[in-house]
C-alpha cells in the first residue's frame, strides 16, 4: 500500500525547522516503552514515530504502591516517570533505535531547569532528531507541574532548552489549567517547533465496596487517559491551534480512523496514541493503514489534501 | 512468539461458585506452565490476564484453558460469552516456572491452582515426583485436581511438616499475596527453594506501561522488576513485599 501518502511535515515556519514523518501515526510517551518492545506484534514501519517513555537526567524508581486504576472509559496512572536514565538511554537504548532505525522522540522531564538545560545538551550532542519536553507530569511532586502551568515560567524554561538544542523541538502541554492558550503562546514564543497536547487530566480512581460488615476502599491520584478524555483533547487542540502558528501533535483518547478526522478538524497536524496501544498493541499499524486505505479510495493525494479537505470543504 | 491471537471459545463451564471454566481453540504453538494471557474484554481499556491451567496441541492448533473467578466487570464480560464467540487475546506472555526434576511440592490457594494444576500435568510427564495441595474457602468453591485439599483453614496449615515428611526439594505456588509471602519465608526459614507465580493489575501486559513492577533484589540490587514481563514467576528470597 502507498504509505507514502501518509508522509507528514511538520515545519516551523519562522525558523524553518522541520520535522519529516512516514506517518502523522506517533506512538505516545509511556505507552511504547523504549520502542523496541513492541516489535514482537506490530510492525514498526507504519509509525511515523514514537516518543519514548519520559527520561529523566538520574534513573528513577517511580512510585510505589498502586499504580494503574481502571476507570470507565480509561485509566489512572501514577507510574511516576520509571526510567534508565539519560546515561543508561544513550548506552543502552539509543543503539538498539539507531540499529533498527525507528525513528523516535525523546521524551524528557525533570524536576529543576538545569535539568532541562543538561538533557538538552545531551540530546543535542548525540544528535537526537526531536525532543519532546514534558511540562506537564503530573506524577511527581515538585517541578514539572509548575513549569507546564504557568505562562512565564514555561517562557524561560522553553527557550534554556532551545538554547542548548538546535533540533526539532516539541512542547508537550498539560490540560490542567484554565488558559491553554496562553501557554501554547508561551511555549512557541520561547522558541518551540511544535507543541503536542494532552497529557493527562488529573483523576482520582475510588474503588469502595462493603464486604462483611466493613467498608474496603481504595484510592488512586494520578493521570487519566484513554477515550474518556476525548472532548477535552478535541477542546484543547482547537484553542492551541486557534493561538499559535506551528504544528500541533494531537492526542487524547484517539483510538478509531473516525478520532482522526475529529483531531483534524480541531487542529492536528500529526497524531499520538497512547492508552489504546494498550487494548490493542497494533492499533497505530492499523490505523495507519486505514488512513491510508481510505484516502486511496477517495482519491486523496497526500496527508496534506486531506487536511485540506477536511478544514476547507 | 508473542502474538494478538484471535481464538474461538471452545467451551465455557460454571465449575465452582461464581469460578469458570474456559477454553479457546487458536492456532498459539506453545506454552509454559504460569504463562499467561491477556484478553481484550469488550470494551474495557485494561486487558485482563488470565494464568493457562492447560494447554493442549494439537496438529495446527490448540486448545488453552483458563480459570477465573468472577470479580469484576472483565470477568463478568467473559462469564456471559458462548461456545464459538471470538476470543482476542495477547499470549505466551511472562515467563513460566523452571521446571526442574525435584521433589516437588505445589501450592495453589484459591484461583491459583490454576497454573498448578498445568504445572502438575508436566510434572506428570517428565516423571517428576510432586504432590499438590490447595485451599478453597468454602466446600462450594473447590476445583478439582489436587492431592490434597484444605477447606476454610489456610492452605499453608501444617505445610512445613508436610515439607518435612515428603522430603520436598522445591515448591512452586500460585495465590493471593499473603499467602506467597508466607511460603516465601517458609522457604528460606527450611532453605528449600521456591518458585512464586504473582498477581499484579496490568495494563500493557508486555512490559511497557510499568503499571505491575514489584521491587526484587537481584544481584545486590534493588531494582524494579515488572510482573508481566520479567514474571509472573519470581524466586523465594528475592521479594521485597510492600
Amino acid at each position: 500500500m502507498g504509505i507514502e501518502k501518509l508522509k507528514t511535515v511538520l515545519k516551523n515556519e519562522k525558523t524553518n525547522n522541520t520535522l519529516i514523518l512516514k506517518t502523522p501515526i506517533i506512538g505516545a510517551s509511556g505507552t511504547y516503552g523504549y520502542n523496541i518492545e513492541y516489535a514482537d506484534f506490530i510492525n514498526l514501519d507504519y509509525l511515523g514515530a514514537i516518543s519514548t517513555k519520559g527520561i529523566t537526567l538520574e534513573s528513577r524508581l517511580g512510585n510505589d504502591g498502586d499504580r494503574i486504576f481502571e476507570v470507565q472509559g480509561g485509566m489512572i496512572n501514577r507510574i511516576g516517570l520509571e526510567n534508565v536514565g539519560i546515561e543508561n538511554f544513550i548506552k543502552e537504548k539509543l543503539p538498539v533505535l539507531k540499529e533498527k532505525k525507528i525513528d523516535f522522540l525523546l521524551n524528557i522531564a525533570g524536576n529543576t531547569i538545569e535539568d532541562y538545560e543538561k538533557l538538552a545538551l545531551i540530546a543535542s550532542q548525540n544528535e537526537i532528531k526531536a525532543l519532546e519536553v514534558n511540562v506537564s507530569c503530573p506524577n511527581v511532586k515538585q517541578g514539572c507541574l509548575e513549569f507546564g502551568l504557568n505562562p512565564e515560567s514555561l517562557f524561560s524554561l522553553t527557550s534554556k532548552i532551545r538554547k542548548n538544542y538546535k533540533g526539532f523541538l516539541i512542547v508537550k502541554l498539560s490540560p490542567n489549567t484554565s488558559d491553554i492558550k496562553s501557554l501554547a503562546m508561551a511555549a512557541e514564543s520561547g522558541g518551540a517547533d511544535c507543541i503536542s497536547a494532552i497529557n493527562t487530566l488529573r483523576g482520582l480512581g475510588v474503588d469502595i465496596k462493603y464486604i462483611g460488615n466493613k467498608f474496603i476502599k481504595k484510592m488512586v491520584q494520578g493521570g487519566l487517559s484513554g477515550s474518556c478524555i476525548k472532548p477535552v483533547a478535541l477542546y484543547m487542540v482547537n484553542q492551541i491551534k486557534n493561538a499559535v502558528k506551528i504544528p500541533v501533535i494531537a492526542m487524547g483518547g484517539i483510538c478509531k480512523l473516525s478520532d482522526l478526522f475529529e483531531f483534524i478538524l480541531a487542529g492536528a497536524d500529526a497524531f499520538q496514541i497512547g492508552t489504546a496501544n494498550f487494548q490493542t498493541p497494533s492499533i497505530c499499524t492499523s490505523l495507519a493503514l486505514e488512513l491510508c486505505e481510505f484516502m486511496e479510495k477517495n482519491n486523496f493525494y497526500d496527508f496534506e489534501t486531506l487536511k485540506g479537505a477536511i478544514l476547507n470543504g | 512468539m508473542k502474538k494478538d491471537y484471535k481464538g474461538k471459545i471452545e467451551l465455557i463451564e460454571n465449575i465452582a461458585l461464581d469460578t469458570y471454566k474456559m477454553v479457546i481453540l487458536s492456532d498459539l504453538r506453545w506454552a509454559n506452565p504460569a504463562q499467561f494471557i491477556s484478553i481484550l474484554c469488550g470494551n474495557k481499556t485494561m486487558r485482563r490476564p488470565f494464568s493457562i491451567s492447560d494447554f493442549e496441541k494439537k496438529e495446527k492448533e490448540s486448545l488453552t484453558t483458563i480459570l477465573f473467578k468472577l470479580k469484576g466487570e472483565g470477568t463478568s464480560y467473559l462469564k456471559n460469552l458462548k461456545k464459538g464467540d471470538e476470543i482476542d487475546f495477547l499470549a505466551p506472555l511472562g515467563n513460566g516456572f523452571k521446571i526442574e526434576n525435584k521433589k516437588s511440592l505445589l501450592i495453589g490457594a484459591g484461583i491459583g491452582i490454576a497454573p498448578m494444576l498445568f504445572l502438575k500435568k508436566e510434572l506428570n510427564e517428565k516423571n517428576i515426583e510432586n504432590f499438590l495441595i490447595s485451599g478453597f474457602k468454602n466446600e462450594n468453591e473447590i476445583i478439582k485436581g489436587s492431592d490434597k485439599t484444605v477447606i476454610g483453614g489456610s492452605v499453608m496449615d501444617n505445610i512445613e511438616e508436610l515439607i518435612k515428611e515428603k522430603n520436598i526439594e522445591l515448591i512452586y505456588a500460585c495465590g493471593p499475596k499473603v499467602v506467597l509471602k508466607m511460603v516465601d519465608e517458609l522457604s528460606t526459614k527450611l532453605n528449600t527453594p521456591s518458585q512464586l507465580a504473582l498477581e499484579k493489575v496490568m495494563a500493557c501486559s508486555i512490559g511497557v506501561c510499568r503499571g505491575c513492577v514489584i521491587k526484587l533484589i537481584r544481584n545486590n540490587k534493588i531494582q524494579n522488576y515488572s510482573v508481566c514481563k520479567d514474571g509472573p514467576v519470581f524466586f523465594g528470597g528475592e521479594i521485597i513485599w510492600e
